[in-house]
């Protein structure tokens, strides 16, 4: 049946940034999938780790195994223990999904050395430190997935995001070159590009949220479940020839000029 | 040689086709400006004669020739009359086309005669005319093409479809031509012109007076003639498959309206680091 090859069961994912709403619904969707999976935040806020608990609530509830953790996603020492903790609690990794968000948005003059290097650090240096970490299990066991969430903001720009911007298309870029590096010792590197999304950290004010709605092909943002199912499918060994490729799912917003 | 220097095109010939009006004409007349000599191509004639007494005038040699670029005879004769006046072609800009051809016609209404029509004018023309002017590039060792494409190569339009698979088309087979003849010194490249209404102020209206572009105003024709002159000159000996898009900024956005300008502070507990 087609539909097996779809399925995780038996996987064990690591999620960072399931505190927020993309990570979150990529990490039930793999649970739903049958995978285990731990989650992590992508800072250490009181909201961050709430959310990242409710989402391992959800995945225990789909009866599959799995953890919290509060992490600052920028901390190598931070993120070398979450993966030693779901290699030791889980038993392996077979997938990592990078979804951490940081979101910032200010004119550029505005714009601090110390907060544009806390966006580059969280946004593309914790997806850094994150494939290394996981890529010494990955490797080892000579199978893997990585599954990054860039935004359109690594593919467009947008007034007041040039740190975020920048963050972005250094994760695009950083895809397709580990998908090289890696592309002969079975780990495999791939890229979901999530177009706007119910709350999102970047959508502003309800104003510029209509004005997206708007201004979008479907008249909707997406719903976050809408993206995740990419990630089902990026993880399974349905996608087993797949590496180094952007999956946009954007409600077509790139298509338009 | 200066970089200024490599933008002179004396001693150049230049085959603009679509130069009676609009961006042809502009193209055309920056050539000109740049001392080429030019043949100016277009179906009608009382057009591209004006064309050419407007170059005569700045001191360069023009020759118009009538010509429909979906017809491969027509193409060829004009190539010929290339060739017999001044012995050499070494720029060519297929810029001609129409885009109001199956503009706002929704799918089950494109005739096939509406869709050839559309890619004769907007592809095949380009195609016909490579054709005829790369082998007098090749025996004179070198050569530049400019073909110009659209927003609507690049991006989708609702209810224009003959245009966007044309134009998409184009670029590809620019793409082809600038490997095929990386070798032999001819430059093959894209203008992809962003909203261009030429001066007429209902088509200026119609387009917002480009107030959704994001530098807040539409293009103007003469904001055309340099970038192809640069693309026709020694400035680009290197640049060869590459699609310059002159569109005031909106491809740079287009996921979002323009003005769409959110700021989002970082959170007030997201500094702390975690080490």
């Amino acid at each position: 049946m087609a539909q097996e090859v779809f399925s995780l069961e038996g996987k064990v994912a690591l999620v960072i940034g399931a505190s927020n709403v993309i990570g979150r619904a990529i990490a039930v969707a793999l649970a739903e999938a049958g995978a285990n999976v731990a989650v992590a935040t992508t800072i250490r806020s009181r909201r961050e780790e709430v959310a990242a608990h409710s989402c391992a609530n959800e995945v225990w509830a789909l009866n599959r195994r799995g953890f919290a953790q509060a992490i600052d996603a920028a901390s190598e020492s931070d993120v070398e223990a979450l993966v030693r903790r779901t290699v030791s609690e889980l038993s392996r990794l077979d997938i990592l999904v990078n979804a951490h968000d940081l979101p910032f948005a200010k004119p550029l003059l505005e714009v601090s050395p110390t907060e544009w290097q806390r966006v580059i650090d969280v946004n593309l240096t914790g997806v850094y430190l994150a494939c290394r970490a996981a890529a010494r299990p990955m490797l080892s066991q000579e199978s893997g997935r990585v599954i990054n969430v860039v935004s359109l903001l690594g593919e467009r720009g947008m007034v007041n995001g040039a740190a975020y911007c920048a963050a972005q298309a250094g994760v695009l870029n950083l895809t397709r070159a580990l998908a090289l590096e890696w592309a002969r010792s079975g780990v495999k590197v791939n890229a979901i590009g999530a177009g706007w999304a119910e709350g999102m950290g970047l959508l502003g004010q309800e104003e510029e949220r209509q004005q997206l709605e708007h201004f979008l092909p479907y008249r909707r943002l997406a719903q976050p479940e809408e993206i995740a199912g990419a990630a089902v499918y990026m993880a399974s060994d349905a996608a087993d020839y797949l590496t180094g490729q952007i999956v946009w799912i954007e409600g077509g917003a790139l298509s338009r000029p | 040689m200066l970089a200024l220097d490599k933008l002179k095109l004396d001693g150049k010939v230049a085959v603009v086709t679509g130069a009676g009006r609009g961006l042809g004409l502009a193209m055309a007349l920056a050539l000109a400006e740049a001392d080429a000599d030019l043949v100016v191509a277009a179906r009608t004639r009382s057009q591209i004669e004006e064309t050419a007494e407007t170059v005569r005038a700045r001191g360069r040699r023009c020759l118009p020739v009538p010509t429909d670029i979906t017809d491969s005879r027509s193409v060829q004769a004009m190539v010929d009359a290339a060739i017999a006046e001044y012995g050499r072609i070494d720029i060519l800009v297929n810029n001609a086309g129409a885009g109001s051809i199956g503009r706002g016609i929704p799918l089950e209404e494109v005739t096939d005669d509406l869709w050839r029509r559309s890619i004769d004018t907007n592809l095949s023309g380009a195609f016909y005319c490579c054709r005829a002017a790369i082998p007098h590039m090749l025996r004179q060792g070198g050569g530049k093409i400019i073909n110009v494409t659209s927003i609507s190569g690049l991006r989708g339009v609702p209810n224009s479809f003959t245009y966007a698979a044309a134009k998409a088309g184009l670029i590809n087979f620019t793409r082809a031509l600038a490997l095929t003849y990386a070798r032999h010194n001819i430059q093959c490249n894209l203008i992809a012109p962003g909203l261009f209404p030429h001066g007429e102020p209902a088509a200026i209206e119609a387009l917002g007076g480009g107030r959704y572009v994001p530098m807040g105003r539409v293009g103007s024709d003469e904001e055309m003639g340099p970038l192809c002159v640069f693309l026709a000159s020694e400035l680009t000996s290197y640049m060869n498959g590459q699609v310059i898009v002159l569109d005031g900024g909106g491809l740079a956005g287009g996921h979002a309206p323009t003005g769409f300008a959110p700021v989002v502070p970082l959170a007030a507990d997201a500094l702390e680091g975690g080490a």
